[in-house]
């Protein structure tokens, strides 16, 4: 149902964005000496026209493709202009950048809690704590010595090129019909036996002998009962299904994850208890 | 449906390479950090837009764990940062080189003569805001185990 037509121009646009790319962010890295940055930024402009011509495709839903794209190439230069900025306050704000467009991006694809939830974390409180370390440590006027130049250019981002161009390949055979017929192959034989696969979840995610505990216990109860219906997930038979609503992310995550919450709950503790005794001046044992 | 869904871990596997490119070029411990963050910013993007695919939260739940993990991981980061910070002055990543393994090269990439910085640091100069009692901080740290 997907043919090659997807993807215009067959390979080229494929392989043309990540060498740009490439060439761009090794440009751009922070080096010794003063050079014309401007080059790069004109071989990043290029890679994202590139890559935006690569991912626009003339659909129905325009104002989805245009948002995705606005967004997706806005995180994208926001990213290399993070890792490259030389100055790790500019860093972090551009960070903040990456993580509303991506939050954009979660909107799109329905997400809204997990929108707010980044925005509130990532752009509020991680990022707020990171300025306020950064403007304590460089109090100093200019650029730390360790920030005017990179750690190995060349070779980092060939490395990272070289995962990007790997990933990029793997996901390629997603869009001819040969995934897409694999996809509906699973998806058929998983809409086949639903309530087998459901119970087989269900055996491997509860202790097997609750099932008389499982209704006594008031606590379990309600996290059981909803397992058969969410664990089963058998990609046909609820595609298309909007997902955007809160309610029913809560009723997954304090039904389905209900324990890893807690254990979530108690990460964070345990880290906000390390985090107090690493950073303490006093020596242990006064206060 | 598949040709979105294949945008949406594209942008993920973009965004996941540049943080793995600011992690291995960068020589800030916060910038290190933040693009390690970026990371897991693309490793979400893809688990939100499976759990769109599947119409299910499964996914969404994922990256509500991820955030809280990510969450953990800052505060410790900074914590960590400030107690490094506090020793040595600096938040050079290679100023620690001397934790690594014995025998194993792995300041290569960074064995040009040390750059001397722009301004002396002043050694009192960044502080955090003391609180209660003024700390006695030279014959303390003379005692410290290092």
């Amino acid at each position: 149902m997907f043919a090659q037509t997807d993807w215009p121009g067959g390979h080229a646009l494929t392989v043309v964005p990540p060498l740009l790319g490439f060439l761009a962010v090794w440009w751009l890295m922070p080096r010794a000496k003063a050079w014309p940055r401007s080059a790069g930024a004109l071989l990043g402009l290029a890679a994202l026209a590139s890559g935006g011509l690569t991912l626009f495709q003339p659909g129905t839903a325009m104002v989805q493709n245009l948002l995705f794209g606005f967004f997706a190439l806005v995180a994208i230069g926001a990213a290399v202009l993070m890792i490259t900025n030389r100055n790790p306050l500019y860093s972090a704000l551009w960070f903040v950048v990456v993580t509303l467009c991506v939050c954009g991006l979660f909107l799109l694809r329905s997400a809204p809690f997990l929108a707010a939830a980044s925005t509130i974390v990532y752009a509020g409180a991680i990022i707020v704590t990171f300025l306020f370390l950064i403007m304590l440590a460089q109090q100093a006027v200019g650029v730390a010595a360790y920030d005017q130049r990179a750690r190995q250019p060349l070779a980092a981002t060939l490395s990272g090129f070289l995962v990007l161009g790997g990933l990029l390949c793997a996901l390629r055979p997603w869009v001819p019909e040969t995934a897409a017929g694999r996809f509906a192959a699973t998806s058929k034989t998983a809409a086949a036996t639903p309530a087998s696969q459901s119970q087989a979840i269900l055996r491997v995610g509860v202790s097997p002998e609750s099932s008389a505990v499982r209704d006594s216990d008031s606590t379990g109860a309600p996290a059981v009962r909803q397992a058969p219906s969410l664990a089963a997930s058998p990609l046909s038979q609820q595609r298309n299904r909007p997902v955007g609503t809160v309610r029913g992310l809560g009723r997954s995550l304090f039904g389905d994850y209900l324990y890893a919450v807690e254990l979530a709950g108690t990460l964070l503790m345990v880290a906000s208890i390390g985090a107090i005794a690493i950073a303490l001046r006093t020596p242990r044992g006064k206060v | 449906m598949m040709a979105e869904l294949h945008n949406y871990l594209g942008v993920g596997a973009v965004l996941f390479a540049l943080g793995a490119i600011g992690f291995l070029t960068r020589r800030n411990l916060i910038v290190m950090t933040l693009s390690a963050e970026l990371m897991l910013q693309g490793a979400s993007l893809n688990l939100v837009a499976f759990s769109h695919l599947h119409g299910n939260y499964q996914g969404q739940a994922f990256a509500v764990f991820i955030v809280a993990v990510a969450a953990c991981e800052a505060g410790v980061a900074l914590a960590l940062f400030v107690a490094l910070y506090r020793r040595k002055r600096t938040l050079d990543a290679g100023a620690w080189r001397e934790l690594a393994e014995e025998g194993l090269d792995s300041g290569r990439g960074v064995e040009e003569p040390p750059v001397a910085p722009l301004l002396p640091v002043h050694p009192e100069f960044p502080r955090l805001t003391p609180a209660g009692r003024v700390p006695e901080v030279p014959k303390r740290r003379a005692g410290r185990r290092v």
